[in-house]
């Protein structure tokens, strides 16, 4: 895999990151990465193909294992095999990721000092 | 009284229905979620951080419909997201009131005054306003300033206009229990039917991951909170559960009795996790592993002691046994009591 997950901290962000998994484990860890992910991803097909969306759901139990995204420039949902993917991309913005708590308590405090 | 008499007798009705069926699982309480845009940011919650185009998605009022439906829960939660963004809002409200359900839309009121004439005031329809204490720390919780003044006008006027109003609150790690014993007087001063409390829950996408409550906390403040309750304070909510988050009772999470339907489907387990989504509740209800979840069973449970997990573990109570059924009576009445 391009990048090794396993010391990522829960205060960090996986945006940006590429994940080319080299086994079966590695592609379901890297969509279960993907699946937990509040950002957009971009999801690399064998056939080449690029489709970019919100990861939504993912079942792994099934015989056929696969996930389902809410493209981001349609209406519609995409249903894609897990058989079927080369790669991960964490194209789009963490929308969780950030210090938005911390900065309205800074915020609070400077007022309060005025 | 809290909750009207009707209320009561539809909810106790169901669940008998239920258990002379030997439902084993049922929900009561529907959460639909029509949409996750909000127009606040609110520190504990998880609930809206999404990309753009996910938070311009929604349910229709069909979608709604179907799912209360499919469901069959007496009562129907709407919150979000805040539900009064949704242009189609009012529609939903109308279609589930005349299937009879007792809606509590739950709304932060920043546009409850802009919109409060698509509405009917009814029995079956009740704003549940979101109130988390007095204004210095109901601001500080929705991270804006100026909020509370206006869900308190929203909340004057709505009253006057003949509408059932609740509030709900969420109570963080840092609430003091004399402030909000005196949020409690005045919520009531403003002449609300009743009101909703819980703690929060840990998302872990919420930006303040510091002030969830642990379990032994939970239990050391609402002891505080709720013991020599005053008389006039109403609880729109099961006295067993109330009991439970003083450490008064155990019990057991039933998160099917509050299934949660939005834009991805059917919610796996809960409404606070996302294991994953279903298309339909039959297989929400028959295919969750349900013995995987619940306080002692799953790391991300161990604190969690929110309604929407165990308020129907109260319900069951009341109606399994004449103990059950006799402590709530008994907790309706003389809450001060035990």
């Amino acid at each position: 895999m391009s990048q090794d997950l396993s010391n990522q901290n829960q205060g960090e962000t996986l945006e940006g990151l590429s994940l080319r998994p080299a086994t079966k484990e590695e592609l379901v860890t890297a969509v279960e990465q993907a699946f937990d992910y509040r950002g957009d991803v971009t999801i690399e097909l064998k056939s080449g193909e690029h489709l970019i969306g919100y990861v939504f759901s993912c079942v792994k139990n099934d015989s056929k294992a696969y996930i389902e995204i809410f493209p981001t420039n349609e209406t519609g949902q995409i249903k894609i095999l897990l058989d079927d993917i080369t790669a991960i991309i964490f194209s789009g913005k963490d929308t969780a990721f950030g210090q938005s708590w911390e900065a309205w308590i800074k915020k609070k405090k400077e007022e309060g000092k005025k | 009284m809290a909750v009207p008499i009707s209320q009561m007798v539809t909810v106790a009705s169901y669940v008998i229905a239920q258990k002379l069926k030997g439902v084993k699982r049922y929900p009561l309480v529907l959460m639909l979620e029509p949409i996750f845009r909000c127009n606040l940011a609110c520190a504990g919650c998880g609930k809206i951080q999404y990309p753009d185009h996910v938070l311009d998605r929604r349910l229709t009022p069909e979608q709604c419909w179907a799912a209360a439906d499919e469901c069959g829960a007496p009562v129907v939660s709407i919150p979000g997201g805040e539900p009064l963004i949704h242009p189609e809002m009012s529609e939903i409200v109308r279609g589930l009131v005349e299937r009879k359900k007792y809606v509590y839309l739950c709304t932060n009121a920043l546009l409850l005054e802009r919109k409060i004439q698509e509405y009917k005031p009814s029995q079956y329809l009740t704003f549940s306003v979101h109130m988390d204490g007095l204004r210095d720390e109901h601001d500080l919780a929705v991270c804006r300033d100026g909020v509370y003044d206006v869900a308190v006008k929203a909340i004057k006027m709505a009253l006057k206009k003949g509408f059932r109003v609740t509030t709900n609150t969420t109570l963080f790690d840092d609430a003091n229990s004399d402030r909000v014993r005196a949020f409690f007087d005045e919520m009531m001063d403003l002449g609300v039917e009743g009101m909703m409390i819980s703690p929060g829950y840990s998302y872990d996408k919420a930006p303040d991951q510091h002030s969830f409550l642990k379990r032994h906390r939970t239990r050391e403040l609402f002891t505080k909170l709720l013991t020599n309750r005053k008389r006039r304070w109403q609880f729109n909510q099961s006295p067993l559960f109330l009991e439970f988050l003083m450490g008064k009772r155990e019990y057991d999470c039933t998160p099917w009795g509050n299934p949660t339907y939005n834009i991805f489907g059917w919610q796996k387990p809960c409404y606070l996790l996302q294991d994953g989504y279903v298309s339909d509740f039959a297989t929400l209800l028959n295919e969750t592993d349900w013995d995987q979840y619940g306080t002692g069973r799953n790391e991300k449970c161990k604190d969690c002691m929110v309604h929407c997990g165990y308020e129907a573990s109260a319900v069951e109570e009341t109606f399994s046994s004449w103990s059950g059924f006799a402590g709530t009576v008994k907790s309706t009445l003389f809450p001060n009591a035990t």
